[in-house]
């Protein structure tokens, strides 16, 4: 049975064929959308012209990870708990432990992380980790540019996470 | 003696009628009948008699005005508990809160974190907060137990465990509670370390991360690991364990309880020699002799080359089984050599072989006795055997039987035995008598007075003395389990001891029976599966029985035989008579071997290396003694080769059997899979028939349970006195050895067991030592003619006239000296080397030294993709 639309039908009025309609739709129509167009241009540009110039971010902006340091001992803040790897929903995180000696002592705690690697093209920047660490020894800094060139140079080691990062990103100002 | 017979009994519990066994403790009824979880720190079944000690399981029972610890009270009918009102809440929040006040709250950087019973309570009856801000007891921390594992005394919450299975479980009443009140703290009573066979076991008792395992220190946290369940392949009692791996390495073996067979115990032998699957030294690809040298070869070539050797060999190929050897290998093997090759000199114990009727005889269910049974029984008869040697968890099962359930141990053996102690009789005869023993006791139990003399002097001990042994084993009662060591069955004892098992009616009682000590870890099931010189598959008969070990022996030194293949044997090693074994391997044509590290036998002899397989990478079944088939499960994989060309390194052995089958032409014994190999071993054997992988799973099948095997029943053998040891002069001494438990080449590999690392000790007696000079700790040489250094051991057990040295170690090992007859010389003073035993002696109130660091971590590369 051929399919019947009924009553769902809606028959569309397309505007009358002549010289009246045609002129209208050629130039008033153009002329419309034109008048918004140059009203815009006058406004100036709202792109910014990245890299050279980047957009501030907000403080609690979640970007590439940062470990630290006791400003006073210098030891590692980290204890390689690996609590931010339990926490870590995207599994991420990887974390070995060793055990600090009298003779290499590398972070205040009886334990260090030997191995602490961050795969960064699986991180999903949801900041667990920031909030499952107990000594404060990792936070998500303001860096989001880490576009690379190979998926293994994005796994951060823990040399990389404690550098002092290159403060790339401006930070927007509060009245930003 | 007959196991409890349990009534039910009903009592409420939260206003619920649960049903229960009467003398239930109520948070076991609880936990299994009512579903309801009290929580408990000190309370452990396995460890005996409750104590009450934390104060955790507190439950209010009506009609006693106080509350009541649940873990100290058996469940009568009609009581009423209550374990949800607010009195049994508040009372849980106040006995968290006073466990917290001392304990530190390091769970970060604790190895138990994420695992801990501590911290589960805490979230699930704890108070959330504490109210106290005054300063924590502190004590110099990690501290040194053992080598083994690390004592943190501020994480101690005094709940007794260990301190009672060192007293009542392991029995080395090493672990004592020093002080007292809030000072307590947990120590060994003068500061040693507390270095014991079963040390390791305390780890996973600590209910908090007071104790750790030194070798898994900091190595990963509950959420980094996975855990694979199989079985340990160490040693013939065959505990079930947990390994946890991370990253393809094993990290930690844990026990996966399994009352049948390990009671939840393991050994440090178990627990720590994992280390050695991930050695340096290990063998990771094939090797093949060119010249004088061995080079890494591809597999097609070793394959080839082990190929050519066997079909040159034809029915002149030997192989000899032993170690990790599952049944599924041994199957495999035995198949290829006497199906395709013409051959049946298939060896696996280090004696000879009992004779098709003996063999089948003893394997009649109605004579196996279980590993319960040991607990159970109403005496338990040790023939020659030292469990802690070779079985260790059944040390602790026979001491548990005789402890809790009155159980009556009789001892008789030459070596005094870790369980002497516990005997009710023990008889020492001496060395290599125990067929005469066998002979004797067989003699005393049917009153055959004319055997019986000559045979107890054969046994080197006189007839009262067996007499009088006789009636103590008759007058338990009527349940009597023979533990025997395979390599006390020489000659007739065999006979002899089917003899006494009928004499003392074994067949027709329930849980009595004979228990063998196999001297390999999978012994019975290689018999079973047919890998022996007189019988294929299921005891069946073959038509060209083969040699045993001895004459495989001399007829590769003779040349009578060409090849011979060693699957996880090393006979240099385990095997008596190293000099035999020497001549043998060299003239051998072609000595194919499987094995893990390169051994004297490898570097030396071997032709054709196989690389093995640890037991945490096989796939397979193994039977236990009792006849439990288990499966070992694969928990990590195989190794890779140090060309890290795929595929070249360590690959399954049932495919490298098959493989070399395939070069054979021998098309029925090749395989695709493991599981074909197991499926066919469960059709070949015809008691292993109906059996399925899954149907084994984690728990094992006892196939006497399943399977009916028929033993034609015989009268009483008539035994001849067996031929009288061999003579001795005044200053001889007639040598026995034994096996110690960490003679084991895992040992030797374990980084964390280096210091208990088996030397050679030589053991004489008082009497023999005062006439030679000879003190304690002494340096002593031992032998005749060929001669070897060892520390003396006086013990007084040991009657004049024997003495004993250790084989199966790695250096000066007793299968060097062939003669029975020895003389012990002193040498000098005893070494005052610190390595021979780490002795720590200033023991102080917070502990002793700091413990030093642990080994350094091998931190697996990460493989990026």
């Amino acid at each position: 049975m051929p399919y019947d639309p009924g009553d769902d039908v809606v028959v569309i009025h397309q505007p009358r064929e002549g010289a009246a309609s045609g002129t209208f739709r050629a130039f008033a129509a153009t002329l419309k959308g034109l008048k918004m167009t140059f009203s815009r241009a006058v406004e100036g540009t709202t792109t910014i012209g990245y890299p050279e110039e980047k957009t501030p971010v907000y403080p609690r902006f979640r970007g590439r990870h940062k470990l630290h340091r006791f400003e006073d001992t210098g030891l590692e803040k980290c204890v390689g708990c690996s609590l931010c790897a339990a926490a870590c929903p995207a599994d991420c995180i990887r974390v070995v432990a060793a055990e600090n000696t009298p003779e290499n002592r590398v972070s205040a705690g009886e334990r260090y992380a030997a191995v602490y690697e961050i795969n960064l093209s699986r991180c999903i920047f949801c900041g667990y980790c920031e909030i499952a660490c107990p000594f404060d020894a990792i936070t998500l800094g303001h860096d989001y540019e880490m576009a690379d060139y190979n998926r293994s140079d994005l796994i951060f080691t823990k040399e990389m996470l404690l550098a002092e990062p290159l403060e790339r990103t401006p930070l927007r100002t509060p009245d930003e | 003696m007959p196991r409890p017979v349990v009534k039910e009994i009903t009592f409420t519990l939260d206003g619920r009628e649960i049903t229960a066994p009467e003398g239930m403790i109520l948070v076991d009824a609880a936990g299994k009948y009512g579903d309801t979880e009290i929580p408990v720190f000190c309370y452990e079944p396995k460890l005996g008699q409750p104590v009450g000690a934390c104060r955790m399981c507190l439950v209010e029972i009506e009609g006693i005005p106080k509350l009541q610890t649940g873990c100290s009270t058996p469940i009568r009918d009609g009581m009423v508990v209550h374990t949800q009102t607010q009195r049994v809440h508040d009372a849980q929040r106040a006995v968290v809160e006073f466990l917290l006040i001392n304990h530190p709250l390091d769970c970060p950087v604790c190895d138990k974190g994420g695992e801990c019973p501590l911290q589960d309570i805490t979230y699930g009856w704890g108070p959330g907060t504490s109210r106290f801000i005054e300063p924590k007891r502190h004590f110099k921390k990690p501290l040194e137990l053992s080598p083994l594992i690390a004592i943190d005394r501020e994480r101690c919450i005094l709940c007794y465990r260990c301190v009672r299975y060192s007293q009542e479980v392991a029995e080395d009443y090493q672990l004592v509670l020093q002080q007292r009140g809030a000072a307590s703290y947990v120590s060994t009573f003068d500061g040693h370390p507390y270095v014991a066979p079963f040390s390791g076991n305390i780890i996973e008792l600590c209910p908090v991360g007071a104790l750790t395992s030194r070798a898994y220190r900091f190595r990963a946290r509950p959420w980094d690991i996975e855990g694979a369940g199989t079985v340990c392949a160490g040693c013939t009692a065959q505990c079930n364990v947990e390994l946890t791996v991370r990253d393809e390495r094993v990290l930690r073996v844990l026990s996966r309880d399994h009352s049948e067979v390990d009671d939840g115990w393991l050994c440090d032998k178990g627990r720590f020699s994992y280390q050695a699957v991930h050695a340096e030294e290990r063998i990771t690809q094939p090797l093949v002799r060119e010249g004088a040298e061995l080079h890494p070869a591809s597999w097609e070539k070793a394959i080839e080359a082990a190929a050519a050797a066997l079909k040159k060999a034809g029915d002149r190929a030997a192989a000899l089984a032993g170690g990790t050897t599952t049944n599924e290998e041994a199957f495999l093997l035995s198949g290829l050599l006497r199906d395709k090759l013409g051959s049946s000199h298939l060896a696996t114990g280090v004696g000879g072989e009992q004779p098709l009727d003996v063999v089948r005889a003893l394997a009649d269910p109605k004579l196996q006795a279980t590993v319960p049974d040991l607990e159970f029984a109403h005496t338990v008869l040790l023939v020659d055997c030292d469990p802690i040697d070779e079985a260790p968890v059944w040390d602790l099962r026979i001491r548990k039987g005789v402890r809790r359930h009155g159980t009556k141990l009789v001892v008789a053996s030459a070596r005094p035995t870790a369980l002497d102690q516990n005997a009710a009789a023990t008889l020492r005869f001496a060395p290599g008598g125990a067929e005469g023993f066998l002979v004797a006791l067989d003699a005393a139990l049917s009153g055959d007075a004319g055997n019986l003399g000559g045979a107890a002097s054969a046994a080197g001990t006189n007839a009262t003395a067996i007499q009088e042994f006789a009636d103590a084993l008759r007058a338990g009662g009527e349940e009597v389990v023979i533990v025997y060591g395979d390599r006390a069955l020489r000659g007739s004892a065999g006979r002899a001891l089917l003899n006494i098992a009928s004499r003392l009616n074994l067949a027709n009682v329930a849980n009595a029976g004979l228990l063998e000590l196999p001297s390999t870890p999978n012994g019975r099931g290689l018999r079973e599966v047919g890998f022996a010189a007189g019988h294929g598959p299921g005891f069946s008969t073959i038509s060209a029985p083969g040699h045993g070990a001895e004459a495989i022996a001399s007829g590769l030194a003779s040349g009578d035989l060409h090849t011979v293949w060693l699957h996880h044997v090393d006979p240099l090693r385990n095997y008596p008579n190293r000099p035999a074994w020497e001549k043998a391997l060299g003239t051998a044509q072609t000595v194919i071997a499987v094995e893990s590290q390169l051994t004297d036998t490898v570097r030396e002899y071997a032709d054709v290396v196989f690389p093995a397989e640890a037991y945490p990478e096989k796939e397979g079944t193994i039977t236990h003694p009792d006849g439990r088939v288990q499966r070992l499960r694969q928990a990590i994989g195989h190794p890779r080769a140090a060309s890290d060309v795929p595929g070249s390194g360590v690959r399954a052995l049932w495919q490298v059997i098959s493989d070399v089958a395939r070069e054979l032409g021998h098309s029925a014994g090749t395989a695709i899979a493991g599981a074909v190999v197991s499926k066919r071993v469960f059709e070949a054997v015809p008691f292993y028939n109906g059996m399925t992988l899954d149907g084994i799973g984690g728990r094992g099948l006892r196939w006497q349970e399943h399977a009916t095997f028929e033993v034609e029943q015989s009268d009483p053998f008539v035994l001849a006195v067996p031929a009288s040891l061999p003579a001795k002069g005044e200053s001889e001494l007639r040598l026995g050895t034994f096996r110690p438990l960490w003679a084991h080449k895992d040992v030797d590999l374990s980084p964390a067991l280096q210091f208990i690392r088996a030397k050679q000790v030589v053991e004489l007696s008082k009497a023999d030592a005062d006439a030679r000079g000879i003190g304690e700790g002494d340096r002593v040489e031992i032998g005749n003619g060929t001669r070897i250094p060892g520390t003396a051991r006086i013990r007084a057990a040991i009657p004049a006239g024997s003495v004993f040295v250790a084989e199966g170690i790695a250096e000066h090992n007793a299968n060097v000296l062939t003669h029975g007859i020895v003389e012990v010389h002193r040498v000098g003073p005893g070494s005052t080397d610190a390595t021979s035993i780490p002795i720590q002696s200033t023991p102080a109130v917070e502990g002793r030294a700091e413990m030093p660091p642990s080994a350094g971590l091998p931190i697996p590369p990460r493989e990026v993709t």
